[in-house]
């Protein structure tokens, strides 16, 4: 093989949500769902055993009406860098099923991997991993959405969201089709920024100065999920609502005003 | 007391021939009869030959190409064949059988593929046989001179091929295409100079041939 | 027998000693390791071929682009379709699980016919010749009878193709009886109708407007083209313009808006008059506009000399802040802060029509609320409402009639939409169940034809719906799913679904530019079905004499393609027509009403003259018997149209809002504590037509004494994802006919609510 593939400098994909504009539809969960063959089950209420990579919390500010407020957060996996990748859930998997690639900076998980001891569950402090707890089950037919490009779980894995990574490698098939060394910013991007029909997600890649990530990262309102946790996550959040951005981490009612977080 | 002795003296011989008998039973059972029960054969629908097809067209990539995608076509499907195969061209018998069950049917060929991957893995063939410049026989050896289909061989237990799986039960390994398990693909990129970029094992990242 | 034992046991540790030597425990091991990870009953997706597909999404009247994403022959994702002029690119939830209708558990076959009772889910399948002879026979029968009016027909959309064949049949067969289902898209047409004399529906060009004030429309929720306005929401973010939300409820809109305005639920249009007051008094409104091109703003005298208040006196005399205010619970000085700013503002945008618009609403509301579009002269220019010109492209000569059709053709509707009652309203589908049950039209309803609508689950009063149901003998239903009404029919005559279709798709609701889109097949039919213009085609050509004559098409396509004329290329190739430079009419040419003007008032408000428009509208219940109000509250994540929720839709119903089957009320905790109520307790939910069995959610989102459950829930037909799941709203609630269209403008009814 030669040796000439693919020496470009690395990448660390992030995200950067904008609450201002996220309208809570829903319509990011669908497509990853959609996009990453997601089972679902006749009662998905019990919300701590719905399987949903992407998934839109509602934020409410806890005064009175009509003073109360409501915000809604998507998280999907903040694919963390901790240091040096050692992220919350990589550094426990004693079963090498979740790493973190230094070129792409996206923590991955493999199914047939895992054997579903659950320490990634209980070290993420984002709740962004979920448990098969049974097969799933698609009804008669169903199975003909089924994406080639993701595998199928199985009962007693663990999965999660994962950039969607396939579209990366899928983008990538081109890229070399036509001999070009890079990635345009828009040849890959998530489902669910696709799908944002409010815009308020954009994806890419956090090292490159002229993707559109790189500078809202830097947006005065930004912030992210458990800063001060040290998880060094790669998932932004631009609000302007005080409030918001304090539950972002969980600042008590008489603490001071939200820390600078690293870029 | 002594007799007791005896008994031990005369059993000696006995449980060394056991013993031999046990070893040897069961290493029949392990090498022979186990290899034989844990993989099933199946014949391909019918009998294709890649030579007289190189013959005529000269290359793999005439039907094994790349899309303007840059996906890799894989197994050619029927309307790539229907060009040639309208009509019998009365060659051998295998065309007739697939003029006659799937041409005029419009009916898929379900060829068993034997370097088919579980649906774990990833592989990109453009990264490979574009950016690696890779040759096709490299991974899948000299298919591209058989004149008959050799059977379909799979492992009962996991459906996989035989061919990904090893074909020797010693697991030695002569031709990249004797075994293609994640070791090899590892040890290959390993020693190829991909980016060995895991912060877990510093090995390759499982997102490279994962999915 | 010791040797024997010893020589055994020798056998079994030479056994295990080659055993271990052999390849068998290791490649046994992990061959079992690797059968735990693929079950081999766990689905391996086939790859193949990639292949997108364009198309538009008929799932809502939003008539989205979307791109399907093939694997050779199977679609696997639905996107919104880049570029496209009505959502470039965006989806919404619905759109995006669009899939799981096509290849869901719950798609009709092939056609069928009802074996058991009613409703008890025994069919048998059958041919296509069979199921159009039946529904043909069944209808000639009828016809010959003398009794053609007794057929009615509901068809889900009111333009295109489609619903136009079903409208031809009923006039060929001789039935007054063709309803359409109603929305805000009714009272607005009505409204362009009064205030502009056209025919026309809106177009909002809310991306360039400045100043929104939204009258409890759910703008990110679901409202117009739903997708179109999650961008321009988006757009008034990036460029800093304001969003006020006038609602009783903190609904997601109400959140993201700039301001939120907790109004008395049902006072909108005080509000909006108000507001108007402060507009007037302050001289603040568009003084070219309304000189020159309305009327009836100041007073007006009619043709034989009789003086009528103008809009100015009508509001002056009655809608001061103050007075305003005790109605609407708003303080007066944000009344007036709010009337100056929307004033004050560029490009000031007022809307209506509450939620997603599914409820017709109001008259008075849409023309209060577009009278103040008016005063700042938000017609027809960049930021404001927009006359569109209803679709107009369906242009077939009229049947011929036999003697049959002309006598039933004269005859009264079932729905009394006809007359003097409701001069401007086509049909009243919500006035459908009460003329059946009542007999009000003189003959009886003995068929029934459904398509594209879901009747028994979406109008309200369900109970008045299913009993009027229960008196029609025979019903046909084209749903492709087995759906509310589909499971209550006697003959089913599945329809394709959208994406296995042709159809046009006419004007997006509230799309500021003419646009057709038309549907194609994505992949190939998957079952037996047939597109639903064929089938009736069949029934009438089955049916034969002028019925037959008046489907002169060979098929569904060719009528298609006829009606489409030169735009067909077009549609075929692009899937969409637009009319890219296309500007309003001019303030001079934009009103056609008699005066020619924009008109304040109409002779429309005269209906109204006599009842008391500073209240709150009138909904159903007593407040002795029942001292809360329940209103619905549209969700994204919850279809509530006739197509219910999708598998994928169902998993992100909020934790809030549903708990295995229970649905929760929200109530205020105020509210909560007088009735002894707590988060989570099971209670009994009762209102004059219904009662159901909710969990009491405390909500600092709604005031006291207002009580809210959300729309789409409670299916009781449809997949296990979504049926028996909560209550259907509709089930609980009644519609009340507005004074001037008829229309359904039930906001709410009075309800109450004990522990179960």
């Amino acid at each position: 093989m030669k040796k000439a593939q693919e020496h470009t400098a690395p990448k660390k994909y992030g995200m950067v949500i904008d609450l201002d504009k996220c309208t809570g539809c829903g319509a990011c969960m669908a497509a990853c769902m959609a996009e990453n063959n997601v089972p679902f089950r006749e009662d998905e209420t019990d919300k701590n055993l719905s399987i949903t990579w992407l998934r839109v919390y509602k934020l409410t500010n806890g005064k009175k009406f009509p003073n109360a407020d409501v915000c809604y957060l998507p998280r999907p996996c903040m694919h963390c860098e901790g240091h040096h990748g050692h992220s919350p859930c990589v550094s426990v998997c004693p079963a090498t099923a979740t790493d973190y690639s230094y070129d792409t900076g996206i923590v991955s998980q493999i199914y047939t991997r895992c054997f579903g001891c659950r320490y990634c569950m209980a070290a993420c402090p984002y709740h962004v991993r979920y448990f098969n707890w049974w097969d799933p089950v698609w009804p008669e037919g169903m199975e003909k959405m089924l994406s080639p490009n993701v595998s199928v779980r199985t009962r007693g894995v663990v999965e999660k969201c994962s950039f969607c990574f396939h579209r990366y490698q899928i983008a990538m098939e081109k890229v070399r089709y036509e001999g070009r060394a890079e990635l345009a910013e828009d040849e890959y991007q998530t489902a669910c920024t696709q799908a944002c029909p409010a815009n308020a997600i954009t994806f890419g890649d956090l090292n490159n100065h002229d993707h559109a990530v790189y500078k809202l990262k830097t947006h005065p309102d930004a912030f992210r999920l458990l800063e001060r946790l040290g998880t060094n996550p790669k998932v932004y959040y631009i609000s302007s609502r005080e409030w918001v951005r304090r539950q972002g981490d969980n600042y008590l009612e008489n603490e001071g005003k939200v820390v600078a977080k690293a870029h | 007391m002594s007799t007791v002795k005896a008994k031990d003296d005369g059993a000696g011989g006995f449980i060394i021939l056991f013993f031999i008998l046990g070893f040897v039973a069961s290493m029949i059972l392990g090498w022979i009869v186990f290899p034989k029960l844990l993989y099933s054969q199946k014949e391909q629908p019918f009998n294709f030959d890649h030579a007289i097809h190189m013959d005529m067209v000269g290359a793999c990539e005439s039907c094994h190409f790349f899309r303007d995608d840059g996906t890799f076509s894989g197994i050619p499907k029927l309307a790539q064949c229907i060009d040639c195969h309208q009509d019998v061209q009365g060659f051998t018998k295998d065309e007739e059988i697939f003029v006659n069950e799937y041409v005029r049917n419009y009916r898929e060929v379900p060829w068993l593929i034997y370097s088919e991957q579980p649906d774990c893995v990833y592989f990109s063939h453009s990264a490979h046989v574009l950016s690696g410049g890779m040759e096709c026989k490299t991974c899948h050896g000299p298919i591209a001179e058989t004149e008959t289909s050799r059977p379909y061989e799979y492992n009962r237990i996991t459906g996989y091929s035989r061919d990904i799986w090893g074909k020797s039960m010693l697991g030695l390994k002569k031709n990249p295409w004797d075994r293609m398990k994640m070791d090899d693909c590892a040890e290959c990129h390993r020693e190829n100079g991909v980016k060995q970029n895991s912060a877990q094992t510093h090995k390759g990242a499982c997102f490279v041939c994962h999915k | 027998m010791n040797i024997a034992r010893r020589s055994f046991l020798a056998f079994l540790i030479g056994g295990a000693a080659g055993t271990a030597l052999s390849p068998l425990p290791w490649k046994l091991t992990d061959d079992l390791s690797i059968w735990t990870q693929t079950w081999p009953w766990t689905p391996v997706p086939p790859d193949g071929e990639y292949s997108y597909v364009n198309s538009v999404c008929t799932l809502c009247p939003g008539g989205c682009g979307i791109t399907v994403r093939k694997v050779d022959n199977r679609a696997v994702k639905i996107e919104g379709m880049a570029g496209h002029p009505v959502n470039d690119g965006g989806i919404c939830i619905l759109g995006a699980s669009g899939l799981q209708l096509l290849y869901g558990p719950r798609r009709v076959k092939a056609p069928m016919r009802r074996v058991g009772e009613r409703g008890e889910g025994k069919w048998e399948t059958i041919s296509w010749d069979e199921a159009i002879a039946a529904a043909a026979e069944k209808l000639e029968g009828i016809r010959s009878a003398g009794n053609p009016q007794g057929v009615a027909c509901m068809v889900g959309d009111r333009y295109g193709t489609v619903p136009s064949l079903f409208e031809r049949f009923m006039t060929a067969y001789g039935s007054p009886n063709f309803m359409s289902d109603a929305a805000i898209e009714d009272s607005y047409r009505i409204t362009l109708n009064l205030m502009h004399g056209k025919n026309a529906i809106p177009g909002f060009d809310a991306g360039n407007a400045d100043f929104v004030v939204s009258f409890g429309s759910g703008v990110i929720e679901g409202w117009g083209s739903p997708v179109r306005m999650f961008l321009a929401h988006g757009k008034w973010k990036d460029e800093n313009k304001t969003l006020v939300q006038v609602e009783p409820r903190l609904s997601n809109t109400a959140a993201k808006a700039d301001k939120w305005v907790a109004v008395q639920p049902g006072t909108e249009a005080v509000l909006a008059l108000s507001m108007a007051y402060v507009i007037i008094k302050e001289n603040l409104y568009d003084k070219s506009f309304v000189a020159e091109n309305a009327a009836a703003f100041e007073d007006w005298r009619d043709d034989e000399g009789k003086t009528y208040p103008g809009f100015k006196t009508f509001v002056l005399n009655g809608f001061s802040p103050a007075d305003a205010s005790k109605v609407t619970g708003v303080d007066p000085s944000l009344i007036v802060s709010l009337a100056r700013s929307f004033a004050g503002a560029e490009k000031p945008l007022a809307l209506c029509g509450r939620g997603k618009g599914n409820t017709p609403g109001s008259l008075h509301e849409f023309m209060a609320v577009h009278a103040l579009n008016g005063l700042v002269g938000a017609i027809n220019r960049p930021g404001g409402v927009w006359a569109i010109d209803v679709p107009d492209y369906v242009t077939w000569p009229k049947p011929g009639l036999d003697e049959a059709a002309r006598a039933g053709l004269e005859k009264p509707r079932v729905d009394g939409a006809d007359g003097g009652a409701y001069p401007y309203t086509e049909s009243i589908i919500s006035g459908f169940a009460d003329g059946v049950n009542s007999g009000s039209a003189g003959y009886g309803v003995e068929a029934l034809l459904v398509s594209g609508a879901n009747p028994l689950y979406t109008l309200r009063d369900a109970q008045a719906v299913r009993k009027a149901f229960d008196s029609i003998g025979f019903v046909v239903s084209f749903s492709s799913y087995m759906d509310e009404t589909a499971a209550q029919a006697d003959l089913i005559l599945p329809n394709h679904t959208y994406l296995e279709r042709r159809q046009d798709v006419p004007a997006p609701f509230g799309l500021n530019m003419p646009v057709i889109g038309m549907s194609r097949p994505v992949v190939p039919p998957q079952f037996d079905t047939r597109q639903v213009g064929d089938s009736l085609m069949g029934i009438a050509r089955k049916m034969g004499g002028s019925v037959g004559d008046a489907f002169g098409w060979e098929s569904y396509e060719a009528c298609l393609k006829e009606t489409m004329g030169a735009a067909w290329e077009t549609l075929e190739k692009d899937g969409i027509l637009v009319k890219a430079d296309y500007a309003p009419e001019g303030w001079g040419e934009a009103f056609n009403t008699p005066s020619k003007k924009f008109q304040f008032f109409t002779g429309a408000y005269r209906h109204g003259e006599n009842k008391d428009l500073m209240s709150q509208m009138k909904i159903e219940g007593e407040a002795a018997d029942f001292p809360l109000i329940l209103i619905p509250y549209d969700s994204m994540r919850l279809a509530s149209g006739p197509v219910a929720d999708t598998p994928f839709m169902a998993k992100t119903i909020e934790e809030d809002v549903l708990i295995h089957d229970d649905v929760y009320v929200q109530v205020n905790p105020a509210t909560a504590a007088s009735l002894n109520l707590r988060e989570g307790k099971v209670a009994e939910l009762t209102t004059p037509v219904g009662k159901a069995r909710v969990r009491v959610h405390l909500s600092e989102g709604i005031g006291e004494g207002v009580i809210a459950l959300p729309t789409g829930l409670g299916h009781w037909a449809n997949s296990k994802y979504i049926a028996g799941k909560g209550v259907n709203v509709n089930r609980l609630m009644s519609p009340v006919a507005d004074p001037v269209s008829g229309l359904d403008a039930a906001w709410g009814i009075r309800a109450k609510l004990a522990r179960a």
